[in-house]
């Protein structure tokens, strides 16, 4: 049996690991968070409590999916705002949580209109016993632009609203930012120059997920009409990792501990997002698919990737990948890598000659009395298009060669992409 | 020919296909795969791994639960017990919970992990007699346990039935070896060649261990009288286990005639098929409605070109390997001649030298415990006959020694 402490400080605050519920439906209330805890779930991030002045109504239906050949839920759509209890009710909830789960963390998400709210909300929260607070300056369905994405946009406003929270606890709290923005850098940095101690990201993606052909509605469709919202689940991941990783490089934010968020539901997805620089892990797309229960593997599966990284501690694991993403003129382009066909693995269907006919540069072909392709080096630019579209991973990176003209370097001392196979 | 024999009939997942498989498994709440496993396996954690991307955590859920995980996941009639309820009927078809056993357990081999950890010893021992799925289990689990564990067995090699009866194309001895390997490594000492009742005395053994644990299994074939002293004929368990002693290597005949409908039977006619017997005809006692034998080993032997002939009991013989049958529900008769005659209608214990009493083939005593320090588990103890059951019933009698033991 692997045995490996999955323990982490975040934000000086020891997590037994690092997956927790982000704010969501998942953690809306006392039951949830300790079924969560009990399931395995390092922390919770209690559904966001906002002022008590700011009423919750929401619409029925409220989600969609979107869905692609025979997977259900390669996105997510969700038009729920913030925790529709009673504000004293919820404060009772985190009262009863840190009594009943002393040893899991606790974490409050707060979102405020004005900085009266904010400065309350976090006081609140303070004497209702959370460990951290987590402020929500980035839900894209709020009804109020007082509040949500808007907020988190306007690194003015993000500035403010941390200086005011700041006011209101001696806790440990983060920013949670917004991917509906072109550099999420700004108000990360603005929100630390506020007092922030870190960062998560992301919320959702302001999106429209699917219309309904026949009433010409997008859906989820409520009496007719719909909205933009939030785009959660696996398909936003590469979007989440993209903001991680800008903000680690960022001279600013280099140092500022981070909580990703974005379509993790395997320890695969939680190891990317911490190889990028994440000391903290969010989830809530996977748990509304699967329930609490996923975290099992993702615990489970995360020892077993430290055991064969030979590590003790998660902690020699964060940040390892930043330093391996460089932009783009960087980049090494004096060599092409040939694809490499496994005749005995190759089935036939010929979906590289096509996809590379259509799609890439007409080098892979076909021959007809044996239904095999070979590649043609005159005209193959190594793009790989051909191994990814392979359903059999018969198609892997095979011979280099260096470019016409480069300098000589040696090839075998790269490192190179092994497979292009995926599972 | 002998290739088909000495090859693994049923082909591995690849990563794709496990994947694709364990996809189609809906998750679902109350997991009837689960409950329905008797050797507490719980399919339902190990196919959630997969499908989360996490085979070592999968196979660490097997190989926990099931000592035999490797062993039950090519032999178990899975369509009987945990894909029975599979909530994926409701759509199509039950889950391949076999098969992705199968390639959980494989992976496990590749990687040569190593997850059992025994406690540390407890100075107490333990006899175990029989090393078949049952007595295999129970040794293993007391190991687990801190026991010092040591098993009788008759043979010159480890594995009862499963060495011995199970053909290589279902089960390979190599897959019987590994797992064998992984009990002993916890500590389990195996003494061969030593048939309790006459190398060595039941009396001495509950002298010398703190409890011993009758684990004989049905080792011996049943005859019909009508058989007796027929040269022509053989019993399947003794046919099969020269067959895989000898790795196949065995002539047999054009024309095999086989009577019994379980899946030793199926074993039996699959068997002759592939070492190149030309004509196979089984007669089974039971009709097709109340057929035994599982649905996956029925369909090897028909692609195998075996004819099958359903409802009809034998009532005599005559010279030259000649059978009569009579149909059991409408007036029919039936008779035919063979080279050879194997009987495979069922198995009974070898318990003469053994002063235990039987009852309908179990031992009279309720639970597990005969008196004594002596208990008993696999097919001698109440419940049904397969492999699965064994394991079940050999965790079930560690827990009773180690609870009788003091549980320290």
């Amino acid at each position: 049996m692997v045995r490996k402490d999955l323990s982490i400080t975040f934000m000086g605050v020891k997590f037994p690991n690092p997956f927790c519920l982000s704010s969501s439906p998942v953690g809306n209330c006392y039951e949830m968070c300790a079924k969560a805890y009990d399931s395995g779930w390092g922390g919770v991030v209690f559904k966001t409590i906002g002022p008590k002045h700011y009423f919750i109504d929401e619409v029925s239906p409220r989600f969609d999916a979107l869905t692609k050949e025979n997977e259900p839920f390669v996105g997510f759509k969700n038009m729920e705002q913030i925790a529709e209890h009673p504000l004293e009710e919820n404060l009772a909830d985190l009262r009863k949580l840190k009594k009943n789960y002393p040893n899991k963390v606790l974490i409050a998400s707060i979102m405020g209109s004005n900085e009266e709210d904010w400065e309350t909300l976090a006081r609140l929260v303070t004497e209702a016993g959370a460990d951290m607070i987590e402020l929500n300056f980035s839900c894209p369905q709020m009804t109020s632009h007082a509040m949500g994405s808007d907020v988190g946009s306007n690194p003015e406003l993000c500035y403010k609203y941390c200086q005011a929270v700041r006011r209101g606890t001696h806790l440990p709290f983060m920013a949670k930012m917004t991917p509906n923005i072109t550099d999420m850098c700004d108000p990360a940095i603005a929100s630390i120059r506020g007092g922030a101690n870190g960062i998560s990201a992301i919320n959702t993606i302001k999106s429209i997920i699917n219309v309904d052909l026949d009433k010409k509605i997008g859906l989820p469709i409520v009496d007719g009409k719909s909205s933009i919202s939030g785009y959660s689940g696996k398909a936003v991941k590469p979007v989440a990792l993209r903001f991680i990783q800008q903000m680690r490089t960022r001279e600013e934010l280099k140092d500022v501990e981070l909580s990703g968020i974005g379509g993790i539901e395997t320890w695969e997805d939680a190891a990317e997002f911490i190889l990028l620089g994440c000391k903290n892990l969010q989830v809530t797309t996977g748990i509304m698919q699967y329930g609490y229960r996923i975290v099992e593997d993702m615990c489970n599966g995360l020892e077993h990737y430290m055991e064969e990284q030979g590590v003790d501690h998660l902690e020699d694991l964060v940040g390892l990948a930043n330093k391996n993403i460089i932009p783009a003129e960087e980049l090494d382009r004096d060599y092409i890598v040939y694809p490499e066909i496994d005749n005995d693995k190759c089935v036939g269907c010929g979906r590289c000659v096509i996809s590379c006919f259509d799609g890439a540069h007409q080098a892979m072909e076909w021959h007809e009395e044996n239904r095999r392709p070979t590649c043609n080096h005159d005209k193959c630019v190594g793009c790989l298009l051909c191994g990814l579209v392979c359903p059999v991973g018969a198609i892997k990176p095979g011979e280099r060669v260096l470019k016409p003209g480069r300098k000589a370097k040696n090839l075998k001392k790269m490192v190179l992409q092994t497979t292009m196979e995926k599972l | 020919m002998l290739k088909k024999y000495q090859q693994e009939h049923e082909a591995r997942y690849t990563p794709r296909l496990v994947m694709e498989e364990a996809s189609r498994c809906l998750l679902c709440l109350d997991a009837p795969c689960s409950s329905s496993c008797p050797a507490g396996t719980d399919p339902a954690k190990f196919i959630r791994s997969v499908r989360f991307k996490n085979v070592k955590g999968a196979a660490e859920t097997v190989r926990i639960n099931n000592l035999l995980g490797a062993i039950c996941a090519r032999v178990c009639p899975t369509e009987r017990y945990c894909q029975a309820g599979c909530s994926r009927s409701g759509i199509d078809k039950p889950i391949e919970i076999g098969r992705i056993q199968r390639y959980i357990t494989d992976f496990e081999a590749d990687l040569d992990m190593d997850i059992l950890e025994a406690k540390e010893g407890n100075g107490k021992k333990v006899a175990v007699i029989g090393s078949g799925p049952a007595g295999l289990t129970a040794a293993g689990e007391l190991a687990l346990l801190g026991y010092e564990v040591t098993i009788y067995e008759k043979e010159a090699k480890a594995g009862g039935y499963l060495r011995y009866g199970i053909p290589e194309y279902r089960l390979p001895n190599e897959v019987v070896d590994k797992e064998i390997e992984r009990i002993v490594k916890l500590g389990v000492d195996i003494v061969l060649n030593t048939k309790v009742g006459e190398d060595v005395t039941l009396e001495e053994l509950k002298k010398e261990y703190a409890a011993v644990v009758l684990a004989v299994g049905y080792s011996k074939g049943k005859m019909l009288p009508m058989f007796e002293g027929n040269r022509k004929v053989v019993l399947a368990v003794d046919f099969l286990k020269k067959v895989k002693d000898r790795k196949g290597n065995v002539k047999v005949p054009n024309n095999v005639l086989v009577i019994g409908g379980g899946d030793v039977a199926m074993d039996v006619v699959t068997t002759l098929k592939m070492l190149g017997a030309e004509q196979v005809t089984d007669v089974v006692y039971e009709t097709f409605a109340e057929f035994k034998a599982s649905k996956k080993e029925l369909e090897g032997a028909q692609k195998e070109g075996v004819s099958i002939i359903d409802g009809y009991v034998p009532v005599s013989t005559a010279r030259g390997g000649i059978v009569k049958f009579k149909h059991r529900y409408i007036n029919s008769e039936l008779k035919i001649k063979a080279d050879l005659i194997v009987l495979a209608v069922g198995q009974v214990a070898d318990l003469e030298k053994l002063p235990v009493e039987l009852e309908k083939g179990e031992v009279k005593a309720s639970g597990n415990h005969m008196g004594a320090n002596v208990f008993f588990a696999g097919d001698i103890g109440h419940g049904e006959k397969t492999v699965v059951y064994g394991v079940k019933l050999g965790k079930e009698v560690a827990k009773a020694v180690d609870a009788y033991l003091g549980g320290k």
